[in-house]
């Protein structure tokens, strides 16, 4: 893959059980477990395809807007991107690191204070213990907790919690910024200045993937939108 | 493993931190839990097996043989029954990034490491205290101690893999545990025992390392060359086939977690 590409997706297709129980009896486990030629292709029952023969290559620098009605994919698509999972037929490439900024916060841990948590979730999303020390005073304030950062997250708000999480992974020092549904982080003020920190990185060359249902917000975002439909995928340049 | 885990090293330690934090918040006692454990069991067993059952320890004080037996088994019994929930519970985090996973049952495991260590110097306190004198034998606790280590990680990563897909994993447990602590020479000796039959119980490298241990801290005995080397190898090859199972079935954690 040439080094100015930074996302490529090569026939990806992702398969999703609807069903409760997520493994089979015993023995078919096993059967499947050392059989070599899988049969991906088809669908069992209540299996059905979240994502459908997806391509596409997004070079360095660029901002993906990612539009859908709900069910159409967009979350999965954002979690292949952060290899949280794995697609069932295809090829992902990525060049550099990922910062998901998928259900911030949901990653605390309750019983530890902001700054264990920041130590904790700048670890994950790849900064090193020398870079998080260096940082943590400007995480700190621009999370605007100051007051609270030595209080159990337990204790938070579900805002401040967005807030310390969006702080954490705008901080680190990720290639690819994936946006979940986040653009209305904590209050008026704070989603301005998070508004300016996206800007901020697209200017510093960053690539980012934002899902959003505000088409308005997204064609003010993103250089170009990506339509989902039912797994299937349109490009469109908004106007 | 070394190039896909070297990058996360400073999540590691974090890890390991961030146990030790959640571990000691709000405990009044604190570290010293990790002694109570191995120690109350050691004085039951001087009591039950020791003087009500009077079974024979080959001339090696009672406390101290029951002792040996407990450090090794307390460090794996905990390990174990710790790393089987490690992955469903950090669901959370499984879900949302991705990141070497087997890292959390490494940091944890890492925890227990640090309690055997300090149970471990207890140890070396009796062993003085009973005058047995130093032997450079002794130091075969060290690679012993790597044995333990390798096998308790991989029947660890086994066991918290499995789990993710079958929650009968985290309920067979502690039956499992038990039969497996009546299988590990800890208040018996199979030192007695011809060749043969103590080949076959070997496979429980848990009672090689017992054995072992006993044998080198407490009876001034060097260690069986083959029987060192074939142990690592077989251990080593557990270690590698877990490691292989668990990453191949790593890729789908997040859809059946």
């Amino acid at each position: 893959m040439s080094s100015d590409l930074s996302i490529k997706f090569d026939r990806v297709s992702k398969k999703f059980s609807k069903s409760a129980i997520q493994h089979g009896l015993l023995r078919d486990d096993l059967v499947m477990f050392f059989k070599r030629n899988k049969n991906v292709d088809c669908l069992k029952t209540d299996e059905f395809w979240a994502l459908d023969q997806i391509s596409f290559k997004i070079p360095k620098g660029s901002s993906i807007g990612l539009y859908g009605p709900n069910g159409s994919g967009k979350s999965t698509l954002l979690k292949l991107i952060a290899n949280v999972i794995s697609p069932t037929t295809g090829k992902i490439t990525i060049n550099g690191r990922i910062a998901p900024l998928i259900e911030l916060g949901a990653g605390f841990h309750p019983d530890l204070n902001g700054i264990e948590n920041i130590y904790m979730n700048g670890a994950i999303l790849g900064m090193t213990i020398g870079e998080i020390k260096s940082k943590i005073e400007r995480i700190i304030e621009y999370s605007e907790l100051s007051d609270f950062i030595s209080t159990p997250v337990k204790k938070y708000s579900s805002g401040m919690k967005l807030r310390l999480g969006f702080s954490i992974a705008i901080h680190s020092e990720a290639d690819i910024f994936l946006f979940d549904e986040i653009l209305s982080v904590g209050d008026e003020a704070f989603q301005e200045k998070s508004l300016n920190s996206i800007q901020k990185l697209l200017k510093n060359k960053k690539t980012l993937f934002i899902v959003s249902h505000n088409k308005k917000r997204l064609t003010g975002m993103a250089d170009k939108i990506l339509i989902l439909e039912k797994g299937k995928i349109k490009w469109n340049i908004f106007d | 493993m070394y190039k896909r885990l070297y990058k996360y090293k400073d999540l590691f330690y974090i890890l390991i931190w961030r146990e030790l934090l959640i571990r000691y918040k709000q405990t009044a006692i604190g570290v010293l839990w990790a002694l109570i454990q191995p120690l109350s069991m050691m004085l039951l067993f001087v009591l039950v097996f020791g003087i009500i059952l009077n079974i024979d320890t080959g001339g090696i004080p009672k406390p101290l043989f029951y002792f040996v037996g407990l450090v090794p088994w307390t460090f794996f019994s905990s390990s174990i029954s710790a790393s089987i929930d490690s992955f469903v519970a950090h669901r959370n985090l499984i879900t949302k990034i991705y990141f070497p996973r087997e890292l959390l049952i490494f940091s944890r495991i890492m925890i227990f490491l640090a309690d055997f260590t300090i149970t471990f110097i207890l140890l070396a306190l009796l062993i003085m205290i009973y005058r047995i004198p130093f032997s450079m034998d002794m130091l075969w606790a060290v690679p012993l101690t790597i044995l333990l280590l390798l096998f308790t990680t991989s029947v660890g990563m086994i066991l918290a893999t499995i789990n993710v897909y079958y929650r009968d994993v985290r309920l067979a447990s502690a039956f499992l545990l038990r039969l497996w602590f009546f299988a590990t020479p800890v208040f018996y000796s199979i030192d007695t025992l011809p060749i043969k039959f103590k080949l076959i119980l070997f496979l429980n490298p848990l009672t090689y390392v017992v054995e072992n241990l006993r044998r080198v801290l407490l009876e001034n005995r060097g260690i069986v060359g083959w029987q060192f080397m074939i142990e690592t190898v077989f251990v080593l090859f557990l270690f590698i086939l877990s490691y292989r199972l668990f990453i191949r079935l790593e890729r789908s954690f997040a859809d059946v977690i």
